[in-house]
């Protein structure tokens, strides 16, 4: 179709009209496409290739260089290796394949020549016909094709002009056009309109959705309050909101007014021993408080804990969004080698250079916070409110690491997609102002988020076998970010994310009905269908990609649903809730105090509450306190050491919450997701590990393998489809055994893997459909690498002829930073 | 089953089933490192390091005992020397802890009384590089002593003045045993009686290295002119030298080498012919010395490779320092007298910067980590840039041998300390039998043992001459660039971070007679073979303990690893291990072990399911039954 430079001509007049063009096609079309191999969306045009190329392999991906072809469409510039399988049509479209990029995450395109390297933007004309083409993206990936001496020199510079014209320097308009390019076909708009929603995680978008997360919280004492349904009370917060069984909706109302924004206490989580997390921003000062309105206040605040309730100052500790900013802006510019400005960091200067932009002294200190908060909750029977003065940014930070921290469940991925879901979408974390997209406001822009992946990526690392989900969601998680294409990240709260579903389809919705409305949603008129939402990873990655989002095998302890509300209770729990009730502390830098002010309706200047609680003054509640938050010192410190004679890893009670280390050695850079991409990690290319299936998934994957076997062979004629398929599996483990005779077959992860583990959907199905996908997927790059996996000797050193030869599961992946087992298994594999 | 018998019946005193050494030995085994659940004898609880011999430091390894008993579990002829109550270990992590203080001939022992469970000190005298007194007699008539050792630590006790001023302090006791060479006394590696069911000194013989590496071959021969070390008394006997080198030329070769140390072989590849070889400094001096036969003898190492017409030298020293050697007779190879060879300097320092920027690192890591400055206060110890140097320096050497198929002779001064640490890296890139736990050893016993690099001296065996400038932690620095080898490549290494520290550990402990003297032909002279055990069998003797799970024989495969300081990492599993705020939050060791016992155990299921399938399948259709029995194949060969 558009070969040659004659033909780019006519792209450059195409880009501006793409969208005609596009509605022009995709009516016509199956909804996917097959053009040069490579697998179109709906609506999707190919607007330049080039043959020949080769893509550079980060590390992870194995290493040395992988030869295809490139395309540039109006939605990403797509790779397709040279022998990939020939794609489905009849599979789901995804948007971004293995090696693709979208156009709307590109930052900067740099063209290298034979002596020179240079910065290409849509109006700068080339000199010289580049040998290299190296795209930096936002999520801080670095890409790097370099086109052979067979490409069409033609086809090399238009490609560079096409990527150059095409992609999108972030602006409103161009988010706009990008969500179209990506998904406005009517085809793709069908698509999303009948898309299921991921049933397994809690979307907290309606109130059975809280009520189930208080009941698997075993919280009583708390209901689902729909005052704010119609978002007035309080427009950032959302439709539903937990507050305490005592207080009536009528009460509670008059408490909004109190809260800068409205955004009372509200229930997060309960500890299972008892103890509630709360979140609220900062007290309103300047308002008269009534009598009956101390009351109301004084319930919410302490919940269901009539004793003791202890609040968390967010503010002046923790790093602020315009500290995060600047911290990450510096944190990019030294992990993003950058050869168009060749200022790259030396050497000899890293250290001091990744300490000057704090960025690890924020994730350390807001897990600091983090863990004091759980020491607290794990000391039981006490109310933590987290307070912020606009609970909006920090308050999401610090609650969800304390219950990462403490909560088996959100160590797991779809407990962990419930948990952003609950605390940052639902809870009304401004991500359409902290990522600016659309470049509207600048100075809002902070990724606290990313900084919270990064805080959770500390605890994985040190805690691997505690976690179900990987270092892999993670990653995936953190480059959907930097995508502007789903829901999730594009409105600061529930209430602008109503207002334009509800703007497209005018639903009436009924007080509780919510849940409802949403996955019939299908609202009638495709035009503009919803964006869709992060946690549909199947739109995003493919099977074998989402098959590393999880371990293969349940972390220990197993996960299993809390028994009772009080789990054991701790001696000091006595002592705390015997004291006066009614006590309220402050915990900042790490002491407690209470000081005169701290609830604004018992400060001096209104006396009504003296007269109603005559309060004791309750500071023989404080050694109790720091004794808590000592304890999460010692576990630390020697102290710890002795009395973990028994072993730290002893049958632990799976809610001690896990406290991290946080001296300087222990906080470390993210390297998969910072250094992936820099040049210099490139140098060299190397054998692999860390993907790797281990050796020991390998073994549980072949355990269930051979008892399906069992089990078909039992029953012996019942279903004949699986029968087909069995021979044919056999024949993949075989070509997996010629390979040096290790188990490094890259496919059969995503097959044994969903049956063994937990979360996975059910077994029945997933096994059905990983059987009908293995003919596709696995075998077919096997052949020729059983050729080579022979004597020959292999090098990584890129530019080495055996490179390109050199298949993927012949390699080891270097792991650069985790001494731990990533991929270690618990004991309570297979069995 | 026969091997616990025979250990048993050594005189360990704890008959625990499967490894009844190691239990005696590591009864006090300490949690408060991230490098070892589960100590080796003696050694582990010792758990030195080895570390700049001159550093102060005060040894202190927290430690628990589990046994009730005040004294430690002696080892086979370990004998108490002193004992003295109410001595008090002053912990920079837990505070003063009152106990007993024993101190026999191998180790000294700490057990507090005051605190429940006991706290326990265990660690062998080698470890002590000083000890000193502090101060004089305070007010409350107490003594205190700070001892400094090669791991990483210090150790600080105080105890009463002695009212009977004839007795000796304890602590002098412990000068005299912590420094037997010093004070007239035997190692005790040569009283250490353990018998172990592998002999450790049979792991390494050279002609069947050589042999492993096709050597002899039409352009290598074995010779025997150093049999008796008269041509280089630094050297091991068994030599390999390009095959139209006759011996007399060889001899006029050495003359022209520092010390003798000719360019000999050290690793050939085996497709290309290209050769890794060493060498010490040519003798040119100001004068620009010339040497024929050292000319003609560099051209046959690059004519015994076909592949290429070139050959690099690489001088591990700075250019500078390599200039500065002419004033004392050394020099470099000018490339006006050897045509066709390259000249590359690697640029790493000396021993003496090394020593001194590890002790900054002490500095900074021991007792206190100050934890706002803690990245640029280890960038300025310059301890990862040296080893991102010396990883370079070894990435080049593999780089030319096995992408460019060229010959290298590699140097520095002598030839014992870098060119060690760079030969010995390169090939362990290049050659994946090194990277098991044998072939390591083998790499350890060729090119560190018997090629001369002197332990002895730069790690003061008993020796209390701490400010000796010979001591350097060369071989830890190594050690060091392994560890950031196998964090790269997990999986490409047999032995696991535990091995490798146990190796650093019984480097200083004495308690094996492997890393004693200076060279093989005073190893030979002190037959240490004959009268002390190898550190390999006690390794090998428990290998569970050491193996990566993680382990794939990639065997033909090269590894590259990314030098870039972003991608290297302080060692903390060795240096930090000391500070019980650096435990690892998951026993990495004790989950690498547990991963191997479920693998065996998978293993066998795997094996009785296939019979199973096998046996049904038989029995109902033929079609089927091929393919199970077929796969049973695999998963042998993977085990």
């Amino acid at each position: 179709m558009l070969t040659g430079s004659k033909t780019t001509f006519k792209v450059r007049q195409m880009v501006p009209d793409m969208k005609e063009r596009m509605l022009s096609q995709s009516g016509v079309n199956a909804r996917s496409r097959d053009m040069f191999g490579l697998r179109c969306l709906p609506g999707e045009c190919v607007l330049q290739r080039a043959v020949l190329v080769r893509k550079k392999l980060t590390a992870r991906e194995g290493g040395g260089w992988l030869s295809g072809t490139l395309f540039c469409t109006h939605f990403r510039v797509a790779f397709v290796p040279q022998d990939s399988p020939k794609p489905d049509d009849n599979a789901d479209p995804v948007l971004l394949g293995d090696h693709d990029v979208a156009l709307a995450s590109i930052e900067k395109v740099v063209a290298v020549g034979p002596s020179r390297t240079k910065l290409v933007t849509p109006n700068s004309s080339l000199k010289f016909t580049p040998e290299e083409l190296v795209l930096y993206c936002r999520d801080l990936r670095v890409i790097c094709f370099l086109f052979d001496r067979l490409t069409p020199d033609t086809q090399a510079v238009e490609i560079t002009y096409t990527i150059a014209k095409t992609y999108q320097p972030l602006k409103s308009g161009t988010v706009l056009s990008f969500q179209n390019a990506a998904l406005g076909s009517v085809e793709m708009k069908q698509f999303l309109s009948n898309r299921h929603r991921d049933a397994h995680m809690n979307w907290f978008e309606s109130s059975a959705d809280w009520e189930q997360e208080l009941e698997r919280c075993r919280a009583t004492g708390w209901r689902v309050s729909s005052v704010n349904d119609r978002f007035e009370m309080s427009t950032s917060l959302p439709r539903f909101n937990v507050v305490p069984q005592k207080v009536l909706d009528t009460e509670l109302k008059k408490t909004f007014a109190h809260f800068n924004e409205g955004r009372i206490p509200r229930w997060c989580w309960r500890h299972p021993r008892g103890s509630d997390l709360l979140r609220m921003a900062s007290f309103q000062n300047n308002i008269y408080h009534e009598k009956d309105d101390t009351r109301n206040l004084e319930l919410i605040l302490f919940g269901v804990q009539s004793s003791l309730c202890v609040v968390v100052d967010l503010g002046e500790e923790m790093p602020s969004p315009t500290d995060i900013q600047l911290a990450h802006s510096r944190l990019r510019a030294l992990c993003l080698g950058d050869i168009s400005s060749s200022v790259s960091v030396p050497d000899d200067k890293w250290l001091s250079t990744l300490e000057s932009t704090h960025w690890l002294d924020y994730t350390r200190c807001c897990l600091r916070k983090a863990a004091e908060v759980a020491c607290l909750l794990r000391g039981g029977h006490l109310t933590t409110v987290l307070q912020e003065s606009e609970d909006r940014d920090m308050s999401c930070v610090v609650s969800c690491l304390v219950q990462v921290m403490c909560d088996p469940h959100s160590r797991t991925q779809v407990g962990f997609q419930g948990l952003v879901q609950k605390e940052w979408v639902m809870g009304g974390h401004r991500f359409y102002s902290r990522l600016n997209h659309h470049r509207d406001n600048d100075k809002e822009e902070a990724p606290v988020f990313l900084l919270f992946l990064d805080c959770v990526w500390q605890l994985l690392a040190q805690y691997p076998s505690r976690f179900q989900l990987t270092g892999d969601f993670l990653l995936a998680l953190h480059d959907s970010v930097h995508l502007p294409l789903f829901s999730s990240f594009l409105a600061n709260c529930q209430r602008e994310r109503c207002k334009r579903t509800q703007h497209q389809s005018q639903t009436y919705t009924p007080v509780n009905g919510w849940r409802d409305v949403l996955p019939q949603g299908a609202s009638p008129d495709p035009s503009d269908a919803p964006l869709p939402s992060v946690w549909d990873w199947a739109l995003q990655y493919s099977r074998e990609r989402r098959a590393h989002f999880t371990q293969p095998i349940a972390p220990t302890p197993p996960l299993q649903p809390l028994l009772n509300g009080n789990l054991n209770t701790n001696p000091d729990t006595h002592r705390l809730s015997d004291t006066s009730p009614g006590s309220v502390f402050l915990l900042s830098r790490g002491s407690f105090s209470c000081p005169a002010n701290l609830l604004p309706w018992r400060s001096g200047s209104s006396g009504v509450y003296k007269k109603s609680h005559r309060r004791a003054p309750s500071s023989e509640n404080l050694p109790g306190l720091e004794r808590l938050l000592k304890a999460w010192a010692l576990t630390e410190g020697p102290q710890g050491l002795a009395s973990s004679t028994m072993g730290p890893q002893g049958p632990l009670d799976p809610y001690e919450p896990l406290l991290p280390l946080l001296l300087g050695p222990c906080v470390g850079v993210w390297k998969e997701c910072y250094l992936r991409g820099a040049l210099h990690a490139q140098a060299f290319s190397h054998p692999i590990s860390s993907n790797h299936p281990h050796p020991v998934e390998q073994l549980a994957w072949e355990v269930q393998q051979l008892k399906d076997k069992l089990a078909s062979t039992a029953s012996t004629d019942a279903n004949p489809p699986s029968k087909r398929a069995e021979p044919r599996r056999t024949d993949s483990n075989l070509n997996q055994n010629t390979n040096n005779g290790t188990f490094l077959f890259p496919a059969s992860r995503s097959q044994g893997l969903g049956v063994t583990r937990p979360v996975a959907p059910p077994t029945s199905t997933n096994l059905q459909t990983s059987r009908a996908l293995l003919p596709s997927s696995a075998p077919v790059s096997r052949p020729g690498h059983k050729d080579s996996s022979g004597s020959s000797k292999h090098t990584f050193l890129f530019g080495h002829a055996s490179v390109t030869e050199a298949r993927q599961d012949q390699r080891y992946y270097p792991m650069p930073n985790n001494s731990k087992l990533t991929k270690s298994n618990g004991p309570s594999l297979g069995s | 089953m026969e091997k616990s018998g025979s250990i048993d019946s050594l005189g360990s005193k704890r008959s625990s089933s499967r490894q009844p050494s190691v239990d005696s030995l590591s009864s006090t085994s300490t949690r408060s490192d991230r490098s070892g659940q589960a100590k080796p004898p003696s050694a582990d609880s010792v758990s030195p390091t080895e570390l700049s011999p001159e550093l102060r430091v005060r040894p202190k390894a927290p430690i628990k005992a589990e046994s009730d008993k005040e004294e430690p579990q002696l080892l086979p002829n370990e004998t108490v020397q002193d004992m003295t109550k109410d001595v008090t270990y002053i912990c920079p992590f837990i505070g003063a802890l009152r106990g007993t203080l024993t101190i026999t001939n191998y180790r000294l022992f700490f057990k507090s009384t005051d605190r429940e469970p006991a706290f326990v000190l265990d660690l062998p005298l080698g470890v002590v590089s000083r000890v000193e007194k502090i101060g004089g007699a305070s007010s409350r008539g107490d003594v205190s002593y700070g001892l400094v050792c090669k791991d990483m630590r210090n150790l600080r006790f105080a105890h009463k003045q002695m009212e009977d001023s004839l007795r000796k302090s304890i602590f002098e006791v412990l000068m005299k045993f912590a420094f037997p060479v010093s004070n007239g006394l035997q190692i005790f590696a040569f009283e250490y009686g353990q018998v172990f069911p592998e002999n450790g000194w049979k792991v390494y013989d050279a002609q069947a290295e050589y042999k492993r590496l096709g050597i002899p071959n039409e352009s290598w021969r074995i010779t025997k002119v150093n049999d008796h070390y008269e041509l280089c008394d630094t050297y091991p006997s068994t030599l390999v030298v390009p095959v139209n080198i006759p011996d007399d030329e060889v001899k006029r070769v050495a003359a022209f080498r520092a010390k003798g140390r000719i360019p000999v072989l050290s690793w050939i590849h085996p497709e290309s012919q290209a050769t890794v070889t060493r060498c010490s400094q040519p003798m040119v001096g100001v004068n620009g010395k010339r040497s024929k036969e050292d000319e003609k003898y560099l051209q046959a190492i690059m004519d015994a490779n076909a592949q290429s017409h070139k050959l690099f030298i690489f001088d591990a020293r700075p250019s500078v320092n390599a200039a500065a050697n002419k004033m004392k007779g050394g020099g470099y190879e000018s490339e006006d007298a050897y045509q066709n060879a390259e000249l590359v300097f690697l640029d790493i320092h000396n021993i003496h910067v090394m020593r001194e920027s590890l002790r900054k690192v002490k500095e900074v890591v021991y007792p206190n980590i100050e934890e706002s400055h803690w990245l640029s206060n280890l960038e300025s110890t310059h301890w990862l840039e040296h080893i991102k140097l010396i990883l370079a320096g070894a990435l080049r050497i593999a780089d030319k041998v096995e992408s460019g198929k060229t010959s290298v002779v590699v140097h520095c001064s002598d030839g014992w300390d870098r060119t060690a640490q760079l030969t010995s890296l390169a090939m362990l890139m290049l050659d994946g039998y090194y990277r098991t736990i044998q072939g390591f050893q083998v790499l350890l016993e060729k090119e560190w043992l018997s090629f001369g690099h002197r332990f002895q001296m730069r790690i003061g065996h008993g020796d209390k001459n701490h400010t000796d400038a010979d001591r350097s932690p060369v071989f830890v620095q190594f050690m060091d660039c392994v560890w950031q080898m196998t964090r790269q490549f997990p999986a490409a290494f047999e032995f696991n971070e535990y091995f490798l520290v146990t190796i650093l550990d019984h480097l200083y402990s004495c308690l094996f007679g492997t890393f004693l003297c200076n060279s093989e032909q005073q190893r030979v002279k002190e037959e240490i073979p004959k009268r002390s055990v190898s550190l390999w069998s006690y390794i090998n003797s428990q290998l569970e303990e050491f193996t990566n799970p993680l382990y794939v024989n990639y065997y033909n495969h090269v590894l590259f690893p990314v030098v870039s300081l972003r991608h290297l990492e302080l060692w903390v599993g060795y240096y930090i291990r000391w500070n019980p705020r650096m435990r690892p939050q998951e026993p990495v060791h004790q989950r690498y072990k547990e991963l191997l016992a479920k693998r065996a155990e998978l293993q066998k299921r795997v094996e009785e399911l296939q019979r199973e399938v096998t046996n049904r399948s038989a029995s109902s259709s033929s079609e089927r039954a091929g393919s199970p029995t077929r796969s049973i194949t695999p998963v042998q060969t993977f085990v």
